[in-house]
């Protein structure tokens, strides 16, 4: 198994050092008119600007931006924003923001477990009886309806209804709970959906009949059987989805004016502020491939017929 | 059995521990019902291995779950009853009724030893869960009675087997673990839904003569659905055959396999490839089973019989007393039906016996 893991970790950093490489590069191939603002670009003149570029570094090989941006990185040290955040780390930057997407990225996670997955129990259960109705009725809704119409139907008319601020306050609690809702609502939808379908598929196996005609009571049998195997294939998708909470969410925080990672990366893409680019799109690869990896890991847990390569036999 | 009338017993050797009579079940189908079991009946007795053979579809399979009340969600005992400690199983309307007999008093064993093993537990917990369960035993004693299970099946190094998942285990071996899982609480009845079919033949022969002396130590009733001859002939002390949702002939092995008075069991028996002669093309039954969506009139087999006699097609035939332990469906043995010779295959089936090859048949 730890040949496995070694050889994993490989593919894994391999992949990361493609992504960071290739956004890299990228935002070099852009016209250096990004980096000024529409003011200054019209009031600086020539030299001034090439000044400019030059105390940025951008006006060098990027073969040589390259290898600064990885002496830099060696030293825990990102580079600083340019045009967002002018001249702050870009870690202060995330370390300030990403607090705000974690909390509400698992808070969400746990609620839309505990709901999602108890959901998705009853209505395998209660397989076409109102459980089963009533929640496809509401997956198909959260699901096909784009997601901005009932954000903001919530934002505008339950804040309404309860009287709750409509945009978030760190120090009011309650201000918090509709964007915790509204962060879980397709969280929910994805573990009943899966997990009903999953159970579904596992009910009607054959060894659920034998279980049956050795005399388990049904709710034994869902339980002690079908539950746990069907929770079997969600399992891969925890870590991604807990790791990938620091990235936040785009919609929800910025209509509830939350300052978390939300639109963080689409405005620096927008911005070319090439540090904080560079540095999310490493922060949102390594984390992406970890999560896949200790997805699998977990599979090898909670599977007894899934061997890694190269393990022993003991790994269950 | 003391509500239950005396039973119009085929043998009136020992009393039925399990009793079909008169049994039907039907499921609906988009709106349409499938009368899959047409009042057939047949009883188990203690310590006897009763056949249940017949083709696919004949309700072979579904006349063994009702008696679990494992039929699916669409069907349902119309009529009839299932007689089996002096309850009727057919009343049972809770699942907490069927509990109290699952498992327990009643187990069953199925055709795929390769999926009816929960993949993601040990073969040893799905073992302990029934023993746990049915005997009141606490983790350790019940852990141990399936240590005990698991040899008495034949699992060599039990401990370290409790402790392997069924995809460690070889197909016969699997169904061993599930014969064990079957018998763990020592039940009355055994029902075995073609328990070696999936199994190759070394394998095969193995595993019946793990169910023969399991039944031998414990007296179970062993109901065992098949539809190989051969295998009928190697476990069965009775068989039923069933066609179109009834038992149609039931006897001992020796009355139906060299006595055979139903036209359906005469084109059964001569469809074997054992029995045919070299060069001659093998015999094979014309036609298709009926369809059970319809009522069917008269003898269900008589449309594919080419020796069908009028009456077949108008009425249903009665059930005739052949010998105290044998019975037919069958108008050809109405005093007043003309003399229809058995086929060739038949004749040379009783001139064997008649040469005294002897026993329950072996391997014809």
């Amino acid at each position: 198994m730890g040949s496995y893991i070694l050889k994993r970790l490989g593919q894994s950093l391999f992949t990361v050092v493609i992504v960071v490489i290739s956004v890299f590069m990228l935002l070099r191939l852009m016209p250096t008119t990004g980096y000024f603002t529409r003011e200054d670009y019209v009031n600086l003149d020539e030299t001034a600007r090439t000044a400019y570029l030059r105390n940025l570094g951008v006006l060098d090989n990027p073969v040589v931006q390259f290898g600064r941006f990885m002496g830099g990185l060696a030293k825990g040290d990102l580079g600083r924003s340019i045009s967002i955040y002018p001249r702050t780390p870009v870690t202060a930057v995330i370390a300030e923001k990403a607090p705000y997407s974690i909390y509400f990225g698992l808070v969400s996670i746990v609620l839309s477990m505990a709901v999602g997955l108890g959901l998705g129990v009853s209505m395998a259960r209660h397989k076409d009886g109102f459980a089963d109705g009533a929640g496809t009725v509401y997956v198909t809704i959260v699901r096909a309806i784009p997601s901005l119409i009932w954000l903001f139907l919530i934002q505008q008319w339950v804040s309404g209804v309860m009287g709750w601020p409509m945009v978030f306050y760190s120090d009011r609690p309650v201000s918090w709970i509709l964007p915790l809702v509204s962060f879980s609502l397709s969280g929910i939808a994805w573990y009943a959906i899966w997990l009903r379908r999953f159970m579904v598929d596992e009910e009607n196996r054959d060894y659920v009949k034998f279980a049956t005609s050795k005399g388990l009571s049904k709710k034994r049998v869902m339980r002690s059987h079908v539950l746990r195997n069907a929770l079997v294939p969600l399992v891969q998708y925890f870590p991604q989805q807990i790791l990938l909470t620091i990235a936040g969410s785009l919609l929800i925080e910025s209509i509830y004016s939350i300052p978390g990672m939300g639109g963080l990366l689409v405005n620096a893409i927008r911005q070319q502020d090439n540090p904080l680019v560079q540095a999310l799109v490493l922060l949102y690869a390594v984390l992406g491939v970890l999560g896949v990896f200790l997805g699998d890991l977990l599979m090898v847990f909670v599977d007894p017929r899934i061997k890694l390569e190269g393990s022993s036999g003991k790994a269950a | 059995m003391s509500g239950a009338t005396k039973a119009p017993a085929p043998g009136a050797a020992a009393p039925a521990l399990l009793e079909a009579r008169d049994l039907s079940i039907s499921f609906s189908l988009r709106g349409r019902r499938l009368n899959a079991v047409r009042g057939a009946s047949l009883s188990l007795r203690a310590g006897e291995t009763l056949a249940v053979v017949g083709e696919s579809g004949s309700g072979k399979s579904v006349l063994a779950k009702s008696f679990l009340g494992m039929l699916d969600k669409n069907g349902r005992v119309d009529s009839g009853s299932i007689l089996f400690g002096g309850e009727d199983l057919a009343r049972y309307t809770k699942e907490r009724q069927w509990l109290a007999l699952r498992g327990k008093r009643i187990a069953m064993i199925f055709q795929d030893p390769m999926t009816a093993l929960n993949p993601l537990k040990t073969v040893g917990e799905q073992i302990r869960e029934s023993a746990a369960l049915h005997r009141g035993l606490d983790r350790k004693a019940s852990r141990l009675a399936v240590l005990e299970t698991l040899d008495r099946v034949g699992i060599s190094d039990p401990e370290g087997r409790y402790r392997q998942y069924p995809h460690e285990f070889s197909g016969g071996m699997r169904q061993r673990a599930v014969i064990a899982a079957a018998v763990a609480c020592r039940p009355e009845v055994l029902i075995c839904d073609e328990p070696t079919t999936a199994l190759d033949v070394t394998v095969q022969a193995q595993i019946l003569d793990l169910i023969k002396s399991l039944q031998r130590d414990f007296g179970m009733g062993v109901l065992f659905i098949t539809h190989d001859l051969g295998v009928v002939a190697k476990v069965a002390d009775r068989v039923a055959v069933m066609y179109a949702g009834q038992v149609i002939e039931e006897g001992l092995v020796r009355e139906v396999f060299y006595d055979p008075r139903c036209p359906y069991t005469w084109a059964l028996l001569a469809s074997l490839p054992q029995l045919g002669v070299k060069g001659e093309e093998l015999y094979s039954i014309k036609g298709t089973p009926p369809s059970l969506f319809k009522q069917i009139k008269g003898d269900a087999f008589a449309p594919r019989n080419p020796r069908a006699l009028l009456v077949d097609y108008e009425e249903e035939p009665p059930v005739f007393d052949v010998s105290p332990t044998h019975r037919a469906k069958t108008w050809l043995l109405d005093p007043r039906a003309p003399r229809v010779e058995a086929p060739d295959t038949i004749e040379r089936l009783r001139a064997r016996l008649a040469a005294g090859s002897g026993g329950t048949g072996g391997r014809p």
